[in-house]
């Protein structure tokens, strides 16, 4: 990918927070994948039928809007660019389902969409993703860019570990702009990731398991 | 004598272990009078997720023995059973059904 490419991408992240691994596997594969920070816990289990799309189910607890939403979401992976030594990727989420609030009263027909690229080398890494929710009565829009870079290069089957900074933008939220500094753990099907984010001091755990 | 036996076991497992491990997979394939042995350059091999797609992908194909990734040469060899084959279209395939893009095939790699 040309060099313009990776200056868009580290001028995406300087501006926004993480987009998480990629949400789209291989023709047949399953993928389970949790995200716990300050802001909400989900779990998202999806098939993929195709190598650009994968279907599944996506649950959200959110504390900055006090819902739970259950529903499916559908992955599209609209761009791939296969070079020698990078990937990059450009996805496209949409999710519906309903959103129940935590004090109680009516589930009310939810949605989100969103948006995600990432760029990764062997050493270094970089993403964005931007999605907007309309969780009945609440609708917010949130942003989160990552960097990262792999302190020594590992081969397939061996622990790969990655130091990431991740900067997320929730113009609604107390903390409009937040970082978090992380630690991603890869190996073979499974990504393990660990941070914390420094104005809300919150921790940040998320596993992604592919089979 | 069980424990002269045991520790002749076990010395001739200590000699033969390592000249066995350092003997490369090629090699040994082509010793045990294997299948072809093909090795595909493949871009955008940069995580274990990828190298995990292409080994399951492959290993679905009843041609396939064995599916090897080099992450650090962007290259995937491919170990076909005795007697079977696979042309450069369905490698190709697979190669994109696993998500990446196929560069060349090499089928004299193990030669």
């Amino acid at each position: 990918m040309p060099p313009r490419y990776l200056v868009a991408g580290l001028a995406l992240a300087a501006v926004a927070a993480p987009a998480s691994a990629r949400p789209v596997s291989y023709a047949g594969g399953w993928t389970l994948m949790q995200e716990n920070n300050g802001m909400y816990s989900s779990l998202h289990a999806h098939y993929s039928p195709t190598a650009t799309d994968s279907i599944g189910l996506y649950v959200e607890q959110n504390w900055d809007m006090d819902q739970t939403f259950t529903g499916l979401q559908y992955n599209r992976l609209v761009r791939r660019w296969n070079a020698p030594q990078s990937q990059g990727n450009v996805y496209f989420k949409l999710g519906a389902g309903v959103a129940d609030p935590f004090e109680g009263g009516d589930a009310e027909l939810a949605s989100f969409a969103g948006l995600a690229a990432d760029w990764e080398t062997r050493r270094l890494f970089v993403s964005y993703d931007v999605r907007a929710r309309d969780f009945g009565p609440d609708e917010s829009v949130s942003h989160s860019a990552r960097i990262g870079a792999a302190p020594y290069v590992a081969e397939f089957g061996d622990l790969h570990t990655w130091l990431m900074l991740q900067v997320d933008n929730n113009p609604e939220a107390d903390e409009p702009v937040t970082l978090t500094p992380l630690v991603r753990l890869f190996q073979g099907p499974f990504l393990l990731e660990a941070g914390y984010t420094l104005e809300e001091e919150e921790f940040l755990l998320n596993w992604v398991w592919r089979f | 004598m069980k424990l002269i036996k045991t520790l002749m076991v076990a010395a001739a497992v200590a000699v033969a272990a390592p000249a066995a491990l350092a003997t490369p997979p090629e090699a040994s394939a082509m010793e045990a009078g294997a299948g072809e042995i093909l090795v595909a350059k493949v871009n955008g091999l940069v995580c274990d997720f990828c190298a995990q797609s292409i080994r399951k992908t492959f290993g679905k194909e009843d041609a396939v023995q064995k599916v090897y990734v080099n992450l650090d040469k962007g290259e995937v060899r491919i170990d076909l059973k005795p007697g079977k084959s696979m042309d450069d279209a369905a490698i190709e395939k697979l190669i994109r059904k696993s998500g990446y893009s196929l560069v060349s095939i090499d089928r004299n790699a193990a030669k």
